[in-house]
């Protein structure tokens, strides 16, 4: 395998020259998000180059304690993004969602990383970052959807929630389509980039493996395995998110507390 | 059996009982009467605890309902609700999200007794009527056998022949209390007792 061309940073810069095209379409057809696509771009040079000094002196340090640190870092933000993106007070949301987020990473990776690809050391950060970022990254886009598909379920049709918890006076029956129709609506997206995944879409990871040297055997089976590490990880955080959650969202006498969505 | 001892409710700034006195007695059928927004439908959800008094003590078979005691109390209970319009396609599914499919053949006798076809339960709720809708909602809570049965408006979307099934139907139930809201005339000249508000 041939080492991987470097990208030179005056290339990189004249890269960002493409952006003109997208950028004279939303002007033409006065998409007024032309701002919005501006400080994206700026807020992901800014963030990734931090990173880049991060993972590197993390990779350097290569400690258990300083690479489940940066696990938790990743954590807290996309719980906070997740908070803020479905609307919710993170008052009774923070503690539900790191006990879901921790949970399912610990089981995930000690899972993949501890008894699959069988680490040495599972804490190892060119294993133990990306492939839980990548688990967390999806978790929290699917997240935002089975949450918000929960949440406004409950609030805008809370009939049903109400005919069946008096009908059959069980909060978990309850609370069961509520909670198979955000599984459904949450994990939809990804059981549709599973099914047609190398047809029409050569995902992220393996592209970034065979950039990087590895056959396309090993990054292909490298793929499979985070593909279901992705699709377990994400399926246990919103279940486990909901459920935590319940505690706090609905009050002693089941009635769903609606003061816990932001108007 | 159902008591309210002095409740008073204020919601929204706007008084809906003050002191309000109720008895209702085990097997009694009572009509809830009384214009739009004077609390029928708010004493209907009382009882069942989605709405909690400012004063006032609610009983139901002695027990004061409390956070704790409503869960057992709500086993007691059904619920007709007035808006029917539920987010499910067909009433065999309402009945698989209530896991009652064993008593399906207790949902027949009452769909038939209502007018309706036993094989309506796997209609799709898009092709069948308003009325048709809300007989299917009513067989399917009445088969849970609860001793207290609640209604909201329940022939907001009957015809005339079909309100004289339902009263039939009702008549035939055994030790059971009811306590419905309706505005229809025939229905609340059926009742043991009629509570205006």
């Amino acid at each position: 395998m041939k080492e991987i061309v470097d990208i030179d940073i005056i290339d990189l810069a004249i890269s960002f020259t493409i952006l003109a095209i997208p950028i004279v379409f939303f002007l033409y057809f006065r998409v007024k998000i032309v701002r919005d696509v501006l400080i994206s771009v700026i807020r992901m040079i800014i963030q990734l180059m931090l990173v880049a000094i991060y993972l590197e002196w993390i990779f350097k340090m290569n400690n258990a304690w300083v690479n489940s640190l940066w696990v938790l870092v990743m954590i807290f933000v996309g719980i906070f993004t997740t908070i803020g993106r479905v609307r919710l007070h993170w008052k009774e949301f923070i503690i539900p969602f790191f006990i879901a987020g921790l949970s399912s990473v610990a089981i995930i990776d000690s899972f993949f990383l501890g008894f699959v690809i069988k680490l040495d050391y599972v804490f190892d950060a060119r294993y133990f970052i990306p492939i839980t970022g990548m688990i967390l990254g999806n978790a929290m886009n699917h997240n935002v959807v089975g949450l918000s598909t929960y949440f406004n379920g409950l609030s805008e049709k809370s009939e049903l929630y109400y005919f069946l918890l008096t009908n059959t006076g069980n909060s978990r029956m309850a609370l069961r389509p509520y909670i198979a129709s955000a599984i459904s609506q949450g994990l939809n997206p990804l059981i549709a980039t599973m099914s047609v995944i190398g047809l029409i879409s050569l995902p992220g990871m393996m592209t970034g493996q065979i950039l990087g040297g590895s056959s396309p055997v090993i990054a292909i089976k490298y793929q499979i395995m985070i593909m279901l590490a992705i699709f377990v990880g994400c399926t246990l955080n919103l279940i486990l998110s909901i459920i935590i959650s319940n505690a706090f969202v609905f009050d002693s006498y089941g009635r769903f507390r609606e003061e816990v969505l932001k108007k | 059996m159902i008591n309210f001892d002095h409740v008073s409710l204020r919601f929204q700034d706007k008084t809906i009982f003050h002191d309000l006195n109720l008895d209702i007695k085990k097997g009694e059928r009572v009509s809830l009467i009384g214009g739009s927004g004077r609390g029928k439908t708010t004493l209907l959800k009382l009882v069942q605890g989605y709405l909690l008094p400012d004063s006032g003590t609610i009983k139901i078979y002695d027990e004061v309902l409390t956070s704790k005691s409503i869960h057992h109390l709500r086993k007691e209970m059904a619920w007709i609700p007035q808006n029917i319009n539920l987010p499910v396609s067909k009433g065999i599914e309402l009945m698989r999200l209530m896991d009652i499919t064993d008593k399906s053949t207790s949902i027949s006798i009452f769909l038939e007794e209502l007018g309706l076809n036993a094989s309506i339960i796997h209609d799709d709720f898009s092709k069948i009527s308003g009325g048709q809708k809300q007989r299917i909602v009513i067989s399917i809570v009445l088969s849970l056998d609860k001793s207290i049965i609640l209604l909201d408006e329940p022939t907001s979307s009957l015809d005339d022949k079909s309100i004289k099934m339902l009263l039939k139907v009702m008549k035939s139930l055994e030790n059971k209390t009811i306590v419905s809201a309706s505005h229809n005339q025939v229905w609340n000249n059926q009742a043991d007792k009629v509570i205006e508000l």
